[in-house]
């Protein structure tokens, strides 16, 4: 197995490790600004690469486990990555606030039906997002997998030459290389595509149930509600729009001299 | 570089101010401002160029500081150039609709720079979203629009490459937005899923393994501020400009209408110059480029650069070489 991956991972940690020991106090590694998340994320990086060529380093029969190992390791290192479902307002753990499933599956009827409806439908829409979400998780650690693989097995071919610090940028630009046309390949695909639309959906839902929740809360404290807002504003704008679309009004005429001197006489 | 002498840069280029060039405001609406730049050469003669940037992000991304500044380098070509600041839509802009931003407030921009300089018609620069919004001024007022430049601009938007077009394609639009607005921090945070790994990892390790050269971060801190410097959008607005044109792609159809008024890029004979970037992950070169068969001009160029999108604004290959040639291509017009 040739070393010479490790060793060039190797002198790009130690870049970082004297980067991170220099650091005056409050811009300590534990003080979870700045870049010290990144420098951790590359001594584990290093750390798994150097397990994974030692793992090679033990014949070929045990290159296929060292393989799995290192993914393993990428696919759980990424898995908490910060993906555009956290953008839509909704996050994971949206049905953490929801009612209790029993909820839903009591008939809803009498004075409180509408309430219990749309805590229903709230319970419904936070169900959703947790599936959709398990769901765009999968994809994730799948398209991990595929980008672990796919770096793995460029570190079997490091390029020739002296190691500088370009040479071990261009190693870290390696994975992400495959990192990106990895998940290019997902994000292109129909499953996260539906998957992305369906977390979306459904936390536009969850937002609305609870928009309405909130809104019968402000009625019943004499508070002005979102929709109230709304009609106040559309009838404002439709105003503004009838007066841009209202010709320019012509100019008033010049009073004559004669009419305006007897004007100002008048008390 | 040592983290600490990366901290001690940061923080020195931290009061640094994105906008290089001196301008004026020479009209404003509400949130609106339309900024005149002052000259620094000899007049190219001309009509002005007015600059229509997009409604998501900032306009200073124009002007970000003196050797990466779009505005600068048409300034140092003799061009007379005014720019659309749409300002920082709030709650009460919720309604504000792409018609309201083409034919009001940018046909109101328009018509004061005619009125200012006595002229018929003046050139468009419109970028990005901003050259959508162009493209449809100028199919509704031809008489208006000289020469029309077009940057980074989707027309086409079902192209295989377009991620957002994809990801758009299911999503309940109306549900989301509620009418209410969007938030610019949401988008942000899509814009950045387009390329995660490069777009919230690389790009400081790469911070990080350079040199602590004061211009250096300093450039890096201004593009930083920006990136993150995203409006809310104007939620009918958003939300027209995704159902009609990502998801029913109403402007390649000829199906758009805004104002009531059909929306005809085959109607468009104004010469076109379409600035397109080759490696562009925002707007795909084909979603740009599909404007070439669209419109109905006999004058069309297009011309494409090796560059992203944002390297179409600040990279050092479009400051030596964007700005001449739109001053090039106006002036033969």
């Amino acid at each position: 197995m040739e070393r010479e991956p490790w060793r060039q991972w190797q002198q790009f940690a130690s870049l970082w490790a004297a980067a991170s020991s220099e650091s005056p106090g409050r811009f300590g590694r534990d003080g979870g600004v700045g870049f010290a998340p990144l420098m951790d994320a590359v001594e584990r990086f290093t750390a798994a690469a150097r397990t994974f060529l030692d793992n090679c380093a033990g014949g070929s029969s045990h290159e296929a486990e060292a393989v799995r190992v290192f993914s393993d390791f990428l696919r759980e290192r990424f898995a908490d990555f910060q993906m555009p479902w956290g953008a839509f307002g909704v996050g994971a753990g949206a049905a953490r606030g929801a009612p209790p499933p029993s909820v839903g599956d009591l008939p809803a009827f009498g004075a409180s039906r509408e309430q219990q409806q749309r805590w229903q439908r709230l319970a419904s829409a936070a169900q959703r997002i947790d599936d959709a979400q398990r769901r765009l998780q999968r994809l994730w650690s799948d398209m991990l997998r595929d980008a672990a693989a796919a770096f793995a097995a460029r570190l079997m071919s490091p390029p020739p030459g002296p190691v500088s610090s370009e040479a071990l940028q261009a190693l870290y630009a390696g994975w992400i290389d495959c990192a990106e046309d990895a998940y290019a390949r997902m994000a292109h695909g129909e499953a996260f595509c539906n998957a992305l639309a369906e977390f979306v959906n459904a936390s536009s839902q969850w937002r609305l149930e609870l928009q309405a929740s909130t809104g019968h809360m402000a009625k019943l404290l004499d508070l002005p509600t979102r929709s109230e807002i709304n009609t106040l504003l559309q009838r404002l704008k439709s105003i503004e729009d009838r007066l841009h679309a209202a010709p320019e009004p012509t100019a008033p005429t010049r009073p004559s001299r004669k009419r305006s001197a007897r004007s100002k006489t008048k008390p | 570089m040592t983290t600490a002498d990366l901290y001690a840069a940061l923080a020195a280029a931290s009061h640094c101010v994105a906008g290089c060039s001196q301008k004026e405001t020479v009209w404003e609406s509400g949130k609106l401002k339309l900024y005149r730049y002052r000259p620094i050469a000899r007049p190219a003669g001309g009509a002005p160029l007015l600059i229509v940037y997009a409604l998501v992000n900032r306009p200073y991304m124009m002007d970000l500081q003196e050797d990466r500044s779009l505005i600068r380098g048409l300034l140092a070509q003799g061009v007379d150039v005014y720019l659309i600041d749409w300002g920082y839509p709030d709650g009460a802009d919720r309604f504000t609709t792409l018609a309201d931003y083409i034919d009001n407030y940018l046909a109101a921009c328009v018509q004061q720079i005619l009125h200012a300089h006595q002229l018929q018609a003046l050139n468009l620069l419109g970028v990005c979203q901003g050259g959508v919004l162009s493209l449809c001024f100028a199919a509704l007022h031809p008489q208006r629009v000289r020469n029309l430049i077009t940057m980074v601009t989707p027309v086409d938007f079902h192209t295989p490459a377009d991620l957002l077009s994809k990801w758009a394609a299911k999503i309940d639009i109306t549900a989301w937005v509620n009418d209410g607005n969007v938030s610019g921090d949401a988008l942000n945070q899509l814009f950045l899923s387009l390329m995660p790994f490069r777009l919230t990892q690389q790009k400081y390790v790469d911070l990080l393994s350079g040199s602590a050269d004061r211009a250096r971060v300093e450039n890096f801190m201004r593009v930083e501020q920006w990136i993150f410097d995203s409006p809310d959008q104007a939620g009918a607005a958003f939300r027209e400009f995704v159902t009609w044109l990502y998801q029913e792609n109403r402007l390649a159809r000829n199906q758009l209408e805004i104002a009531g008024r059909k929306i005809d890029l085959r109607e468009l004979q104004l010469p076109i110059l379409n600035l397109i970037g080759m490696r562009d992950h925002l707007v795909p070169p084909d979603a740009s480029g599909a404007l070439r068969r669209l419109v109905g001009s006999s004058d069309y160029t297009a011309l494409e650069f090796d560059l992203g999108h944002i390297g179409m604004y600040i990279s050092a290959r479009a400051q030596r070489e964007v700005p001449p040639a739109i001053a090039q291509w106006l002036a033969s017009r």
